[in-house]
């Protein structure tokens, strides 16, 4: 009955009520307990498709693609999960997943640039809604300042610090509109995608590079993305075979 | 019986009167193929004695064998008397050297003084072959013992040939037609994967002593297994277009290709020895070459390479064991196709069972020409942890080229219980250290594999970063642009408030006020004259600042009348008079620096500013 109401809200295109969300989200775990891996991911992709993901479903989704043996789209819930939250199991599984992965990028940068880091260990909400309380905050503290002068010090000191702190917050923000902007990041998706040297059908194989490989996206042309790996080898490939976090 | 009757044929023949003498040639066919044998038959009745036959000879023509029989027949006249005919019949098998209308000539017979030329027989010789290959006759090659069949399997044929192979006549080479080495397959036509057996034959029409030096070729774009090789030579008798040959099988070969397409293969090459000793001569021949069409197979990419008739099973050496006892799991594929090959499901146990590298054992065999066996795997596993554990079925997926379909071969499950070593957990010691358990007997809980689901979810729409909103950017920028805007108002009233009469006044009278508490902190000390003059500068001060007019130096007439010209009450200017009088009486008169005294002048005249202002 329930499996029936998903189908009609996901034919419907409408949202889910908590309660039909909760029940598609069980009977998705009971799926992936029976093995049926393909009907678990069905239903946690509706819940997301009907405007119920958040990091519970899209760790569950992962999973269960890495559980069927499905690299790329497992790389990609999960990495899309850890984007939202920072969770032992999540990276663990996401660990795993990347262990299948076939392709080893040889000579690739240790580290990642300082503004992916940042994004990567905070969450874009907290210090976005921080950086907007910060500031009225900074404003009204000088305004008392001004208009109090028996209590100038205080509150002048107040609005120093709170401008020192949404500096680093608007620090923070900056960092994840930079990465979204700029580091576009995605994850191959199917078995072997070739790799070529030109956004054409006709261009030489340069390589190819396998499900699961996370690349960036650099540039777009046509039915073709230019993708760049961690050491710095580049080449076009089909958009549809790089799925985007 | 044989000698009775050859006594009653000497008895006949020797009362018998001699017949005329005949002789007739015929071909068994009159149209044939540069590549087909024909049978020429001449036919002599009553040859007289000491007769020669001479074979008709033509360079149109190859004689490949030549077969001589003789009959007799007897027929008793009216008178009793008995006639004899003797009959000889020579065969020749010949072939055509090139198409037309060729010409056999006349075959002779002389003797008695007279020859006898038989009727050339004209032939229509067209390239090529033009007989449909003779019925093939099924035989067992001497040499490869039938091979045993593989359990599980029906065997559906008998014969030493796959199913649907059967051997075509090869041709008989134009030279070298005496001895000869051809190659051939059981099948024009296969699928990736699928095994074509390869022959290898020397056909000879003398005893072979040796055969030595084969060179095999190289067989590339396969993957071949031997399935048989000659050690002795034992012919066979065969007939190829009517000529008897003796057959030797060389070779026998799986190939299994491993690519699609038309896959060549290379001629076969061997030292023949005839004869025996002195008489033996040893004769390099080289074969036919030959090629295979493969088709890849159906379904295209995704789907198995396994290909052949399969089966898997397992086999567990026990399902109860203790902690620390190992088990064998033996996984076994056995059936026909090129088992080495074969892409075995990998046994993927539960967390908590280690499963060791297996162990390959091989009994491959050959029945009927395919090569199949048993490949079996032995995998010792160990469980790490007590408890219940469930081997997974296994399947095999393989392409039977037979029935040209995709099947399936599974195994069930397995579930093995795994109970505490004996001596695990609750052995005791009194008086002497524990023993420590044997690693494989630990309990081993460790992380391991994939991280359990969530059972609790937060439903949260996936929605677009706060700073991606439209709204964002000016509800942060708006504190900042707020600020700045009331910094600047802040100045601008300032700059105008300055630049204004009042407000000079305002700040002129701000000093006086400013003055006047300066003069408090005098009225502490004890300079009584610089107290009052303060007193009265601050006062003078902020009712010049109040009337914009100077009022230093002014008469008391001229001050009252300026403030009152300013709106100063009576009340107020005769508090200014009275402070700026007590002023004067402060600087001069004694009894003023007192402290009570000072205070009553600073009370008045700030009460004289307010009033005023």
């Amino acid at each position: 009955m329930s499996l029936f109401l998903a189908l009609l809200l996901s034919q419907s295109g409408g949202y889910y009520t908590p309660q039909e969300a909760q029940q598609l989200f069980l009977k998705s775990n009971d799926a992936f307990h029976a093995k049926d891996y393909a009907a678990a991911c069905d239903g946690y992709r509706k819940l997301v498709e009907h405007g119920a993901g958040g990091p519970d479903v899209l760790y569950n989704l992962g999973t269960a693609h890495l559980a069927a043996g499905e690299l790329g789209p497992a790389v990609l819930e999960l990495e899309r999960a850890r984007r939202l939250q920072a969770a032992e199991d999540i990276d663990a599984n996401l660990a795993v997943a990347r262990t299948k992965v076939i392709d080893e990028v040889v000579g690739a940068t240790a580290q990642a640039p300082f503004f992916q880091r940042l994004a990567l260990a905070t969450r874009e909400r907290t210090l976005s809604l921080g950086l907007l309380a910060a500031t009225w905050l900074t404003l009204a503290c000088t305004l008392l300042a001004w208009r109090l002068p028996s209590r100038r010090g205080a509150f002048a000191a107040a609005a120093l610090v709170l401008l020192l702190v949404s500096g680093g917050l608007g620090l923070g923000v900056f960092a994840h509109a930079w990465v979204a902007q700029e580091l576009v990041e995605g994850v191959v998706q199917p078995a072997t995608a070739k790799v070529l040297d030109g956004p054409s059908e006709a261009a030489h194989v340069s390589f190819e590079v396998h499900a699961g490989l996370s690349v960036r996206v650099v540039e777009e042309s046509g039915n073709f993305v230019k993708i760049r790996l961690g050491n710095g080898l580049e080449g076009w490939t089909q958009k549809e075979g790089v799925a985007r976090l | 019986m044989a000698r009775i009757g050859s006594a009653l044929l000497v008895a006949l023949v020797a009362a018998s009167a001699q017949a005329e003498t005949e002789l007739y040639q015929t071909v068994d066919r009159t149209k044939v193929g540069t590549e087909d044998t024909f049978t020429l038959e001449i036919v002599v009745t009553d040859p007289p004695e000491g007769a020669e036959l001479q074979f008709p000879t033509s360079k149109d023509f190859e004689v490949l064998s030549q077969s001589r029989s003789t009959q007799a027949s007897f027929q008793i006249g009216a008178g009793g008397q008995t006639t004899i005919q003797r009959i000889n019949k020579h065969s020749v098998v010949m072939r055509a050297n090139h198409a037309g209308k060729l010409t056999i000539p006349g075959a002779q017979l002389k003797g008695a003084g007279k020859t006898l030329k038989a009727q050339p027989i004209t032939l229509d010789v067209v390239a090529g072959r033009l007989a449909p290959p003779p019925p093939p006759r099924r035989q067992t090659p001497p040499g490869f013992p039938n091979f045993p069949g593989f359990p599980g399997f029906p065997d559906d044929d008998d014969g030493f040939f796959p199913p649907g192979f059967r051997p075509q006549e090869p041709d008989i080479p134009r030279n070298d037609s005496d001895i000869f080495i051809r190659i051939s397959l059981d099948r024009d036509e296969v699928f990736v994967g699928e095994q074509a057996t390869l022959l290898v034959t020397v056909y000879s029409r003398f005893d072979l002593s040796n055969i030595d030096t084969v060179t095999m070729p190289k067989l590339d774009g396969f993957w071949s297994e031997d399935l048989a090789t000659a050690t002795r030579l034992e012919p066979t008798t065969k007939e190829i277009g009517g000529v008897p040959y003796r057959a030797y099988l060389l070779r026998q070969r799986a190939l299994f290709p491993v690519k699609s397409g038309t896959i060549a293969i290379e001629p076969v090459e061997a030292d023949i020895t005839t004869g025996f000793l002195v008489a033996g001569q040893r004769v390099h021949r080289k074969s036919n070459a030959l090629s295979l069409k493969v088709k890849p197979l159906p379904g295209g990419a995704g789907k198995t390479s396994n290909v052949g008739k399969l089966r898997l099973s397992t086999e567990v050496s026990q399902t109860h064991v203790a902690l620390g006892e190992p088990i064998t799991l033996r996984l076994v594929l056995e059936g026909r196709g090129n088992l080495r090959n074969i892409e075995l499901p990998k046994l993927s146990p539960p967390p908590g069972l280690k499963a060791y590298e297996p162990q390959i054992t091989d009994a491959f065999t050959v029945l009927k020409g395919q090569f199949g066996g048993k490949r079996v795997l032995e995998y010792i596993l160990l469980a790490q942890q007590t408890g219940t554990f469930t081997l997974p079925g296994l399947s095999l997926e393989s392409f039977d080229p037979e029935t040209k379909q995709y099947t399936s071969s599974s195994t069930d499950p397995i579930e093995l219980t795994v109970s505490p070593a004996a001596n695990g957990g609750t052995q005791l010691s009194v008086g002497t250290a524990p023993n420590p358990l044997d690693p494989n007997e630990k309990n081993q809980l460790t992380a391991a594999g994939l991280k359990p689901l969530r059972y609790a979810a937060n439903f949260t729409p996936m929605e677009p970063p706060l700073f991606s909103r439209a709204w964002f950017p000016p509800a942060v920028g708006a504190p900042f642009a707020l600020a700045v805007l009331f910094a600047l108002g802040g100045l601008t009233v300032s700059a105008l408030r300055r630049s204004s009469p009042e407000a000079d006044r305002a700040r002129q009278a701000k000093e006086a006020r400013a003055r006047l508490k300066a003069a408090r902190e005098l009225a502490l000390g004890g300079k009584v004259d610089a107290f009052y003059g303060e007193v009265e500068r601050a006062l003078l001060s902020f009712l010049e600042a109040r009337c914009g007019q100077p009022m230093a130096g002014l008469t008391r007439e001229a001050l009252v009348a300026a403030l009152a010209t300013h709106g100063a009450t009576d009340d107020t200017r005769a508090r200014v008079v009275a402070v700026l009088d007590r002023c004067d009486l402060g600087r001069f008169a004694p009894g003023m620096g007192e402290s009570a005294a000072k205070k009553q002048t600073l009370d008045d005249a700030a009460a004289a500013m307010e009033a005023f202002s």
